[in-house]
């Protein structure tokens, strides 16, 4: 409990910093525009106007740097002009001379942009960008999260009000039986979203504290975080994946790039009013989806099964498509027992099977004596979710993988990575073997199931089809 | 009236000069040029397009902070207060001036 609150507390913390120095930047980059009395008078002179546009259009600083400068300027030259009125001087005069002081416009642009784009705050900008990039990545991760979260609720809500009363709706879930792809892409447009965010708040947040234009910093933003976040896309984001998926992951790169080029100079006046709000009660929704998740995980775990097993009969499973049956004269009824089958989503199912005595009395040399290129099949089958019996798919003459089989003592192994195969499915593994008279038989059913393809972009454009 | 100071001689001395006359007191762009111009007895005169390039790296630097507000007789002004760390650069900038100075003199007086 302590550890979960220092977690989000920390979080929370986090978030309100990044917001303090994202607001702060904003500040800089528009909106603030000082009141100058002399200034507003000046600048109806056709003189002082034409140097003042000179030279705040060859600043190239932020919009509240170019203001401050113009108006200070502005104010300079209304006294020195008043001071030299003062002097004798005819107001023409006056005013070609006051800025015959202040020199080329082009010069005094140049230097003044040297004086704010110091060393000291091009460090403050990209470390405030890096620091605003994270937070923003967090925000966007989150806000992201929880909005496509609200999204895909109402989607469902609409299609149960209309399922309700009576409106057809085509499948869209794509025979996505697991949900494997909706998480997926649940992921990828979140952390699009997050990337998107992180490369706005980058590029405004060092812009504002460097002293820089948006526009003259984007690039190297853009660059810089379209390349990392690309490698995020290939390699970093995992889990079930597909052609939607692949797609979804692909549009990660192209959010921060995007977000570093469009419509850059334009402020963010969310930022503060609603990103706080919005990160914390992401923080808040995900952790009580997260909770009653585990609750609703907890109750279904201790309540009994009231499922009805169904037993089909072997000629419903058409398993006759892989081999014909192995004769009990060569594979005695019980002689060949379910060993141990290991499965994890990393490394996918790995099959062992035992030989054991059977019933019979056959000694397991005895058995495996009989038999040569013994091996394990992996056959598609008709996916779980369809009415009637997970049978061999007829559709298919031939396993879509196998693995020869090795042998140990009086085990014989084999290792399938169903997880880095596209288009494993729905699959039960067989093994077969040719017999003294030189055809193949079936010797054993090992039992089936369903695998996803797990793992990043990158493993499944190099994955074997 | 002393005779004005050639703007090359005066061009490392802005820095001194501008943290000088603001240890006094808070001043904007302007008044610090008459100020300097003033207390200079008129010698000084900054060049005004060196001036705010020079306030602005200052504040940049952390040696000034700027801040806009009415003055006690006029419109709004960006006002220039020196910071602790400016006073601390005035005390090596002074302590810089006033060797070089020495230096200056001793040369220029053994050639007399």
């Amino acid at each position: 409990m302590i550890i979960l609150l220092g977690y989000f507390g920390g979080l929370a913390a986090f978030l309100v910093a990044t917001v303090l120095v994202v607001r702060r930047s904003e500040r800089r980059l528009g909106g603030y525009t000082p009141r100058a009395s002399a200034a507003s008078r000046l600048e109806t002179d056709d003189p002082v106007s034409a140097y003042l546009d000179r030279m705040t259009a060859e600043l190239r600083l932020p919009a509240a740097d170019v203001a401050e400068v113009r108006a200070e300027l502005a104010d300079h030259l209304a006294d020195s002009i008043a001071s030299l009125e003062g002097e004798g001087l005819e107001t023409d005069g006056a005013i070609r001379e006051a800025l015959a002081r202040l020199g080329s416009a082009d010069e005094l642009a140049r230097q003044l942009r040297a004086a704010h784009q110091s060393t000291r705050r091009l460090l403050a900008g990209v470390g405030g960008g890096v620091f605003a990039g994270a937070g923003g990545f967090v925000i966007g991760y989150y806000g992201g999260f929880f909005l496509l979260l609200l999204l895909a609720l109402v989607v469902y809500a609409v299609a149960a009000v209309l399922s309700a009363i009576g409106i057809p709706l085509p499948d869209l879930s794509g025979g996505d039986r697991t949900g494997g792809t909706f998480n997926s892409l649940l992921l990828a447009f979140s952390v699009a979203i997050a990337a998107g965010t992180a490369t706005r708040y980058a590029v405004r947040t060092s812009a504002g504290l460097s002293r820089h234009a948006p526009r003259s910093v984007a690039g190297f933003w853009a660059v810089a975080l379209g390349l990392g976040f690309g490698a995020v896309a290939l390699f970093g984001v995992r889990g079930p994946q597909g052609w939607p998926g692949v797609a979804a992951e692909a549009c990660i790169p192209v959010a921060a790039v995007g977000a570093a080029l469009f419509r850059i100079d334009r402020p963010m006046p969310h930022v503060g009013r609603w990103a706080l709000v919005l990160g914390l009660l992401a923080i808040v929704g995900s952790v009580s989806v997260l909770m009653l998740g585990a609750l609703a995980f907890t109750t279904v775990s201790s309540g009994s099964s009231s499922d009805q097993a169904t037993s089909y009969q072997l000629p419903d499973m058409h398993f006759d498509t892989v081999a014909p049956a192995a004769p009990t004269t060569w594979l005695p009824n019980g002689s060949l027992n379910d060993g141990v089958w290991s499965w994890s989503d990393s490394t996918g199912p790995r099959l062992n099977v035992s030989f054991v005595a059977g019933e019979g009395g056959v000694p397991p040399a005895t058995v495996l004596a009989n038999w040569r290129a013994i091996r394990f099949e992996a056959w598609h089958i008709m996916p779980f979710g369809n009415p009637g019996p997970p049978a061999v798919d007829t559709q298919y003459s031939s396993p879509f993988a196998i693995q020869p089989a090795t042998q140990e003592g009086t085990d014989l192994n084999a290792t399938f990575h169903f997880e880095k195969m596209r288009s494993a499915g729905s699959w039960e593994i067989f093994i077969t073997a040719i017999g003294p008279d030189g055809v193949r038989y079936r010797l054993y059913d090992c039992g089936g199931g369903e695998s996803t393809f797990n793992g990043s972009a990158w493993d499944w454009l190099t994955a074997a089809q | 009236m002393p005779a004005r100071i050639r703007g090359q001689l005066l061009k490392g001395t802005t820095t001194l000069l501008v943290l000088t006359v603001l240890r006094d007191g808070e001043l904007y762009g302007y008044e610090i040029a008459q100020r300097i111009r003033e207390r200079s007895g008129g010698a000084f005169v900054p060049s005004e397009g060196s001036l705010y390039p020079a306030l602005h790296a200052l504040e940049a630097d952390g040696a000034l902070q700027a801040s806009w507000r009415a003055g006690d007789r006029g419109p709004r002004r960006r006002y220039y207060q020196i910071t602790k760390s400016g006073l601390g650069m005035l005390e090596e900038h002074s302590q810089e001036w006033a060797s070089f100075s020495l230096g200056v003199t001793q040369v220029v007086g053994g050639n007399r």
